[in-house]
């Protein structure tokens, strides 16, 4: 099996390239070990790719025989011939052409209608909803993979190994927020790596300080002369807000960021030493593209890294719908199609799922700006390994709406609840909160 | 997450008096520096030690009224966005308005300024228009300090914004509600106080506010000038009314008052409805000019107490600023801007319509090695000059000359809270590994990588 091989070579580049500053900072750490222990090949990946802003489902998967299509958008409607039809009852955009190969080989699948109740219009809280699972979210909520990269580490199946990585600028996705978990972002690999020109002890130093930075017990013994002290002399403030108090609240911060200098320092070194095996694939040169570029990387590379997230932003199309559309969805195809490509002719197509989401819908009318407004229902995508069905679940009726917009009939929480347990092989109740129906659609 | 939340228990009365010196606490330079990492983007020795000289209520005069040469100020440094408007590059004003943040004498304003690009967040990445950020900078800019009501009034016919959430087609026919739901969710109100019926509405009051000709016209054809109802006020017609009602929401006041809170005193925890009280209803005593506000805010006891220090992550700029002042550098700031871009905070271009997250959401791998990137290349780069001569001199004339002196001065001039023993000891001992204070720049490399650095 080809990727034994690659895995073969990335342990040996890491080994030769990375030994020695392993080494240097004075602990071998075992992840190495545990790399290499691992039966890696039977580690499923999981790669999200959010539609931010609220894809057009409608002119996604389009449902070119129902006239209810063509009568609520008279101008935004998408011809029938311009499709690329899957049946007699619906097509898709054009702009998905690229995923033909995919389509065609059964590993690109549809599941129609998703949502939940009582939805939600506003970007910020619909995508807090999809990414927490719950309604209104607390500060300092968990995500749904946050949730799930904790379980997974009490599990003690984690070496100091990132489970997840967050590729992009835009701050992280609340979707991987976890008490037990700091996920790392980059935006690319280069960003990773330390440059501080010549010194090479330097680079050491760095490390040591932000591993060292673990004993933080002690390093807080200086508290009692924390600037600036409150007097409390004549003061009407409570006890409990006394310096005590204080000090430790104010440190959860310094905690934070303690144990994300860590991981930084940790992720820096691996990524290091998997990006010198790069995929030589033809991933186009859009934002999404170097994202997927660099996410093939690290799989290849044998990264033991189980999750990969990246947004494609741009998806509110309130004006002018037609060309940005689209654009987006030819950006989206094009870059997924290379990724599931190069995995596949690299033997890792079958141990990586990717999904495709957003955070709704757009309105069945069109509005008055060549635009769509804020929806509920909408289509959701698979793809990678093969697939028992290229579409899951009915089209949402068109004429029977909810307050002008589609109805959902699968809840996003099936499709979690499908690959928390299809695909990871991990219950799902206690990351979801309850039990729910699971699609049957992983082979 | 800790279920105590340490602002729970102050007492909102004592919280907002003006901080006085005590016989334990005097307005020292750790208080000075606090204030102007605080208010400003930091402070230079000179800045530091007059105003140690001078009194806290002296120091927030000067901070807070407009210095004499301040509008002179502003257009002597115009030129700087020239280009950038010539060329139609929203990104090319980074470098303006950083060197604004950098050297105005009114450096709270220019502070301010970046909270309401945040609060009121406009993106260039569909604005496309240089001018049009250019000018809503300036909108900005005007009101930062002044009445948040005409501020929101004006934003509601700024053409950037009209551009940026679509209601320059907003027609009458088909509401477009983006703005209208922004204006309430994110600008003046909050989530959860505002129904969907209001949005609508809402929406209908702005039909017919366009942008021709990069201005902002309103086009009677496209207005729906029936009456509608918003927020249970009937008989408004217009969209300046409309602004009005949202501003008068019980809402509101709190809603601007805490996300100063949030920007000038604390990331976390969310402070209690009963500690904004006070400041929500000095703003609308004011008739919501909100200069007070903010004067109470910075000289506040809470401002100097624990509840505030170290309570801030360092956003980008003020990363980047601090360091800056502290260093009294001047560099390149076209690739400033750039490489404040890559640890998050491109100007003129905001993640979303809510603006930066900020606290935590600034933190994470690629931007903490950044950081330290960032700091690493100032220091180095052929460009930087520090107090005008090279950082030989610049340290010299400061008197630091061995390990102990750097970390001294690290500690006054950008550290919240003075190091534990034990950090002091690994970073002595980082130091030395790193080849002492010969190699001073790589002894302020590792500085920066302190966790303790990232907090303000």
């Amino acid at each position: 099996m080809s990727f034994i091989k690659d895995r073969r070579r990335f342990l040996q580049h890491t080994l030769v390239g990375g030994a020695s500053l392993t080494t240097a900072a004075g602990a071998p750490h075992g992840w190495l070990h545990a790399l290499a222990a691992s039966a890696i090949d039977q580690d499923r990946i999981l790669v999200v790719i959010q539609l931010t802003g609220g894809n057009d489902g409608l002119n996604t998967v389009v449902p070119y025989a129902d006239d209810a299509y063509y009568r609520a958008r008279p101008k935004l409607a998408l011809a029938a011939d311009s499709l690329w039809k899957l049946d007699d009852s619906f097509g898709l955009h054009p702009g998905l052409r690229p995923l033909e190969t995919a389509v065609e080989q059964g590993r690109f699948a549809i599941v129609q209608g998703v949502g939940y109740p009582q939805p939600n219009r506003s970007h910020f809280e619909s995508m807090d909803i999809w990414h927490t699972c719950q309604p209104k979210v607390e500060r300092g909520g968990q995500g749904w993979l946050g949730r799930w990269l904790g379980s997974q580490r009490s599990a003690g199946s984690s070496s100091g190994e990132a489970l997840a990585l967050h590729l992009g600028h835009e701050p992280q996705p609340l979707a991987l927020a976890g008490r037990d978990a700091s996920v790392p972002s980059i935006a690319s690999l280069r960003q990773f790596r330390l440059q501080l020109g010549d010194s090479s002890e330097l680079k050491q130093q760095v490390a040591r300080l932000a591993e060292r930075s673990d004993e933080k017990t002690s390093a807080r013994a200086g508290s009692s002369t924390d600037f600036p002290t409150e007097s409390r002399t004549g003061l009407e403030i409570d006890r409990a807000a006394d310096s005590e108090a204080g000090s430790e609240a104010g440190s959860e911060l310094l905690d934070f960021v303690q144990s994300s200098s860590r991981t930084a320092v940790e992720a820096s070194r691996r990524l290091e030493s998997a990006s010198a095996d790069d995929p030589a694939g033809e991933f186009p040169s859009t934002s999404l593209g170097e994202k997927l570029h660099i996410v093939a990387q690290l799989i290849v590379g044998g990264l033991a890294t189980r999750i990969y997230y990246v947004t494609l932003d741009g998806f509110d199309t309130h004006a002018q719908q037609p060309a940005a559309h689209s654009a987006l969805l030819r950006q989206w195809s094009e870059a997924q199609s290379a990724l599931l490509q190069v995995l596949r002719d690299r033997g890792h197509g079958d141990r990586v799922l990717v999904v495709t989401f957003s955070e709704f819908g757009r309105r069945v009318a069109e509005n008055a700006s060549l635009g769509t407004d804020h929806g509920a229902a909408a289509p959701l995508f698979l793809a990678g390994p093969p697939l028992k069905a290229s579409v899951v679940g009915i089209q949402p009726s068109l004429t029977d709406l909810d307050d002008g917009d589609l109805r959902f009939h699968t809840d996003f929480r099936s499709v979690y609840a499908t690959v928390i347990e299809k695909w990871f092989g991990t219950s799902s109740e206690a990351v979801l909160g309850k039990q729910f129906q699971t699609l049957d659609v992983l082979a | 997450m800790k279920s105590h939340n340490l602002l729970e228990t102050i007492d909102p009365g004592w919280a907002w008096e003006p901080w006085q010196p005590t016989g334990t606490e005097s307005w020292d330079a750790p208080r000075v520096a606090h204030l102007f990492r605080r208010a400003a983007f930091g402070a230079s020795d000179r800045e530091l030690q007059e105003s140690t000289h001078s009194s806290l209520s002296g120091t927030l005069d000067r901070l807070l009224t407009p210095a004499e040469g301040a509008a002179k100020f502003l257009v002597s440094a115009e030129p700087l966005a020239a280009g950038a408007l010539a060329a139609n590059q929203p990104r090319g004003l980074a470098p303006w308005w950083l060197h604004l943040m950098l050297t105005s004498p009114a450096p709270v304003l220019e502070k301010m300024t970046l909270f309401w690009h945040g609060h009121f967040a406009t993106g260039a990445e569909k604005v496309k228009s240089a001018q049009l950020l250019f000018d809503q900078n300036r909108l900005l800019r005007a009101h930062a300090l002044g009445s948040v009501q005409q501020l929101v009034q004006g934003i509601a016919r700024d053409p950037a914004m009209l551009v940026y959430l679509d209601s320059a087609v907003n027609r009458k026919a088909h509401p477009n509600e983006n703005f209208a739901r922004e204006l309430m969710e994110l600008f003046c109100l909050g989530e959860g106080n505002y129904s969907e019926k209001d949005v609508q509405e809402l929406a209908r009051c702005f039909t017919g506010w366009e942008v021709k000709r990069n201005q902002f016209r309103f086009n009677r054809y496209q207005h729906d000038d029936g009456l509608k109802r918003l927020l249970g006020a009937g008989d408004i017609e217009s969209g300046q009314q409309a602004v009005d009602v949202v501003l008068r929401s019980p809402h509101a006041a709190q809603f601007i008052v805490g996300k100063l809170f949030r920007f000038f005193i604390a990331d976390e925890p969310t402070p209690p409805a009963r500690l904004l009280d006070p400041l929500a209803e000095q703003l609308l005593a004011d008739n919501w000019q909100i200069a007070g506000v903010v004067r109470r805010l910075l000289g506040s006891r809470l401002m100097f107490s624990t509840a505030a220090s170290a309570r801030k992550v360092r956003s980008p700029i003020d990363w980047a600023l601090n360091w800056m002042k502290a260093c009294e550098m001047t560099t390149n700031l076209k690739k400033l801007g750039e490489e404040l871009s890559e640890l998050g905070q491109a100007l003129f271009y905001p993640p979303n319509v809510k603006g930066w997250d900020g606290g935590r959401a600034w933190i994470n791998s690629s931007t903490l090695v950044g950081r330290t990137n960032l700091v690493s290349r100032l220091l180095r780069d052929d460009s930087t000059r520090f107090a005008g001569g090279d950082w030989q001199s610049f340290f010299r004339q400061r008197q630091v000359v061995s390990i102990e002196d750097l970390i001294d001065w690290t500690e006054l001039h950008l550290l919240a809270r003075p190091l534990s023993t034990e950090t002091r000891e690994r970073l002595r001992s980082a130091m030395q590994g790193a080849g002492g204070v010969e190699r001073l720049v790589d002894c302020l490399v590792l500085v920066s990588s302190l966790p303790e650095m990232q907090l303000a």
